[in-house]
């Protein structure tokens, strides 16, 4: 069955039981991936699937529910056990679904050169293997991870459209002699735009360069976030931003609508859609056009993220970002700066360059305390100049006071999206002062 | 799971692979049942429910291995799948180094099931939000009240069954009921807040709830929240002793001693995602701590989280004694681990659903328990910080650099604990934490978590837990 079938199957079953709203999400993917370690591939993954989510309301009573069991004698069973189950539901404030009708068509971002490219993984993670030995680096250890998918709607008020993607990423960690090691990304949503050799160069050489890595004093230092590391944190303000969170009490950035959060050099905004993002849609999962939403604008909290419920309870206007519970971002963009790395690297007196990091945690997500460990190529910056490679240490902070500390912005930018980080985000290197770093006592 | 279908599905798809040219073809089919339901400071929040079926086939063809998943479970389809296994498998043995060789393990024929009173099926909207109600209206109404605005409350009822088969001979049926709740409670006293996030859960039926006394400990974990906001005392500086709880040495033991314990971890398997290990294939009898650092990881524990009696590679799970005496003693191993290691495998391979292979994992993760009371222990310190329950917490990747941010925490003086601490932070290195182990108590309690790994990401459900644990000559930090 397509999966316009099955979301018309769906929606007049939902129909015939009298719900007020009802909305069918189906979606169809395939992943593939060839992981490596020492050099030598460890297991190759490919996982083909198909999922029904189905969303019903009745007298302000909801139910959400996805299956994969999708037979059409089963499609009308599970629309009509889920509507039975939502009579034992307390009735609780929900937004209608707009009488709006849009027609979303695809919007792009789909390379046909990665529908099959599946067979050819173990050649492109050759390049990256290849590249990091050419580079200095000693073993590598990796993932490279290719897929397609469609996800079509429908809603009881007549909302329909599908939108189809491809992506693909490359992570890749060399090691060298020692404890060093270095970390390359590549992440595109075409093949052209994908590039194993410069990531993995880009892992060879820090491994190379963080042979004698030491540990450092703990202190305060200005620390120079990559992409990478920047993006992670940023992801954490993005999901802050959800009106969920701050409904929840988990969101640093309750009360500060209108407010300066950060520095005036700091812009992030979401993309439902644009320009080589690897995720996002047309839709979100309510049938409402996704948009570019402004969340942080020279440094002021421009707006939290929404779905129609939340902007219900918020007296405001869905932004385009349900979830059918939470309202998330789907591709983030941290503003380009002005600045080149090299002028950056300049700047700084006493600072650290985290290339990676790892297991970010907060004490508490009120009020945005947490520590993150850094991990890969770090180094010492003394008057301007890379002095040594640095290991073993630990980042602490706020996110409020982090970002409001941002001094410098790099004008390159890199898409970001890695087992540390699910949301796609263009991000540049971001120069912080006043970090926290310390060490285990050991 | 016992169905015919199920049966004839998995049977077909490793004699097809086998076919096709694997030398080892295994299938799993998995049926997931789920229902869900939360509370946002009160307020209901839309039902969950879900339902999951589906296969996944590992193959080993040209020395590698190979694994494919598909929820088309019509026959054609399934049998597509298997050889697409194959396929992949052989044209990645381009980048193959070292063929993948299982260890010799003896088949299982099994059926188990973890024990259950009421049947999880019987789970339904209702049930799950009275228990949330009453939960939620203990915490917002009552001694705890109006200080903890911030109350965002999950409780789900999950079935996970499976039907194993693979080409050496096993053929298991398991079926895991499981109840879990998850909550975040925000208090805020003044400009002070605190913040916990609890996670409770066994496997087992319905009466799981009462059995962990959920809505008791929830209540107690408000109240401790209350407490914490006014403390004021900062943490003592210089070298104390410190006495971890039974939650913070079940982190420990996870963090520190069960990730760097995974065998794969240990070859490199996971380097570029949750890192390799500070152990090398060569530190099995290595002396990491003192005498008193014994920990396990035991998948046959009654109503564990992690309970596992068979892995997802059909092998007999057995308990794994981790560091015995302070040496490191056995790996977490599954098959082709152990035939890296001329070892057998001690069955902790296990996948969280039918799209993802079997990797590694912990099941329930604990400090063994020792001979001293509670009491006792503290009686042991002159001078310290007991530390009773954490929020932050990381460690690197290698495992040796951890950290843990107390939540609740008291100064111990002559024995006795005195006033509440404010956030102290152990932030040590894992020989130094394990070495300085002098006692432990044999009282034991366990924790719910969910041990993220792999790539793709499985979350899979495990215990952490332990005795109160005392770590003598400790540096201290704060937050």
């Amino acid at each position: 069955m397509d999966l316009d079938e099955l979301n018309r199957l769906a929606i007049r079953k939902a129909e015939a039981l009298k719900v007020d709203d009802a909305i069918a999400l189906s979606a169809r993917g395939t992943d593939s991936m060839i992981r490596f370690a020492d050099n030598s591939a460890t297991v190759v993954n490919r996982v083909e699937e198909a999922e029904l989510t189905v969303y019903l309301a009745k007298e302000k009573r909801r139910a959400i529910a996805s299956t994969s069991n999708l037979s059409a004698a089963a499609v009308k069973k599970f629309v009509e056990d889920l509507f039975k189950s939502m009579k034992g539901l307390p009735q609780a404030e929900c937004a209608p679904l707009p009488e709006k009708v849009t027609k979303y068509s695809q919007s792009g971002g789909f390379d046909r050169k990665l529908e099959d490219v599946e067979e050819k993984l173990p050649e492109l993670a050759k390049v990256a293997i290849d590249s990091s030995l050419a580079a200095g680096g000693k073993r590598s250890a990796g993932v490279i991870s290719a897929g397609k998918a469609t996800v079509a709607i429908l809603t009881s008020s007549g909302t329909t459209g599908s939108d189809s993607r491809t992506a693909i990423t490359l992570n890749i960690r060399s090691f060298g002699e020692g404890e060093a090691s270095g970390h390359g990304l590549s992440c595109a949503s075409t093949l052209r735009m994908f590039d194993p050799a410069e990531a993995g160069k880009r892992a060879g050489e820090d491994a190379n360069r963080m042979r004698l890595a030491s540990e450092p004093d703990a202190g305060k230092y200005e620390v120079l976030l990559s992409p990478t590391v920047a993006s992670n944190l940023v992801e954490t303000v993005a999901r802050a931003a959800s009106a969920f969170s701050v409904d929840a009490g988990t969101s640093y950035l309750t009360g500060k609508l209108g407010k300066e959060v950060a520095s005036t050099s700091f812009t992030l905004t979401d993309h439902g859609v644009t320009d080589g993002g690897l995720g996002g849609r047309a839709f979100d999962d309510e049938g409402s056009p996704t948009r570019t939403t402004r969340i942080i604008d020279q440094g002021v909290l421009g707006g939290y993220l929404h779905n129609l419920t939340t902007a219900l309870k918020w007296k405001s206007e869905t932004t385009g970002n349900a979830g059918l519970i939470a309202p998330h971002p789907w591709n983030l963009e941290v503003g380009e700066g002005d600045s080149s790395y090299e002028e950056m690297v300049k700047e700084m007196n006493n600072g650290i360059i985290l290339t990676s990091n790892w297991y970010t945690r907060f004490k508490n997500y009120r009020t945005g305390e947490f520590s993150t460990v850094p991990r890969d190529g770090a180094f010492l910056v003394e008057g301007g100049e890379v002095t040594k490679p640095l290991k073993g240490m630990r980042a602490g902070d706020d996110l409020q006071r982090l970002l409001t500390s941002a001094r410098l912005l790099s004008k390159k930018r890199e898409w970001v999206q890695w087992w540390e980080v699910d949301t796609p985000t263009l991000c540049p290197w971001v120069l912080v002062d006043g970090v926290s770093i310390t060490r285990a006592y050991g | 799971m016992g169905t015919q279908e199920a049966r004839d599905l998995a049977d077909a798809a490793v004699a097809k692979a086998l076919k096709a040219g694997a030398s080892y073809a295994e299938a799993r089919v998995q049926a997931t049942w789920e229902r869900e339901f939360g509370l946002k400071n009160g307020e209901p929040q839309p039902s969950i429910f879900a339902e999951g079926y589906g296969i996944g086939i590992r193959v080993i063809a040209g020395g590698a291995l190979g694994f494919a998943a598909t929820n088309d479970m019509r026959k054609a389809a399934v049998g597509e799948v298997a050889v697409k296994a194959v396929r992949l498998a052989k044209a990645s043995a381009a980048l193959l180094q070292r063929p993948v060789v299982f260890d010799s393990a003896k088949p299982t024929t099994k059926r188990w099931a973890a024990p259950e009173t009421r049947k999880i099926e019987n789970a339904d909207s209702a049930w799950l939000r009275g228990v949330l109600a009453d939960i939620d209206g203990r915490i917002a109404k009552g001694k705890a009240g109006a200080s903890i605005p911030g109350r965002l409350l999950y409780l789900s009822a999950e079935l996970q069954e499976r039907y194993y088969v693979n080409s050496d001979g096993s053929r298991v049926i398991g079926r895991v009921p499981r109840v879990s709740f998850g909550g975040s409670l925000t208090a805020i006293e003044g400009g002070t807040t605190a913040q916990r996030f609890i996670q409770q859960g066994e496997t087992g039926g319905l009466e799981v709830v009462k059995r962990i006394r959920l809505a008791e400990k929830v209540v107690e974990e408000a109240e401790a929240m209350l407490k914490v906001l006014k403390a004021s005392a900062r943490p003592p500086t210089g070298v104390v002793d410190v006495v971890l709880s039974p939650e913070l040495s079940g982190i420990a033991a996870h963090e520190s001693v069960g990730h760097p314990q995974e065998a794969d971890r240990v070859l490199g398997r996971e380097g570029a995602q949750a890192g390799e290990s500070y152990l090398k294939a060569d530190s099995l009898g290595r002396k990491i701590g003192s005498d008193e650092a014994n920990v396990s990881d035991d998948p046959g524990l009654p109503h564990s989280n992690g309970y596992a009696p068979v892995d997802d590679e059909g092998v007999a799970a057995k308990k794994r004694h981790l560091i015995r005496g302070g040496t490191i003693n056995e790996f977490l191993q599954n098959r082709a681990t152990a035939g890296q290691f001329g070892v057998k495998s001690n069955g902790a391979a296990r996948a969280v659903s039918f799209d993802r292979e079997p990797i590694i994992r912990m099941s329930n993760t604990f400090v063994e328990p020792g001979d001293y009371t509670t009491d006792e222990i503290f009686k042991e310190v002159k001078h310290g910080v007991f530390f009773k329950t954490f929020t932050e917490w990381n460690i690197d990747d290698k495992r040796l650099n951890q950290r843990y941010v107390a939540l609740e925490a008291y100064l111990i003086e002559h024995g006795e604990l005195k006033e509440l601490v404010r956030a102290p932070v152990l932030e040590i290195t894992t020989p130094r934490l394990w070495g300085s182990v002098k006692a432990r108590s044999k009282h034991m309690e366990f924790e719910a978590a969910t041990c993220g790994k792999g790539d793709p990401m499985q979350g899979a459900p495990v215990w952490t837990g332990g005795p109160e644990t005392l770590l003598s000559g400790i540096r201290l930090g704060e937050r």
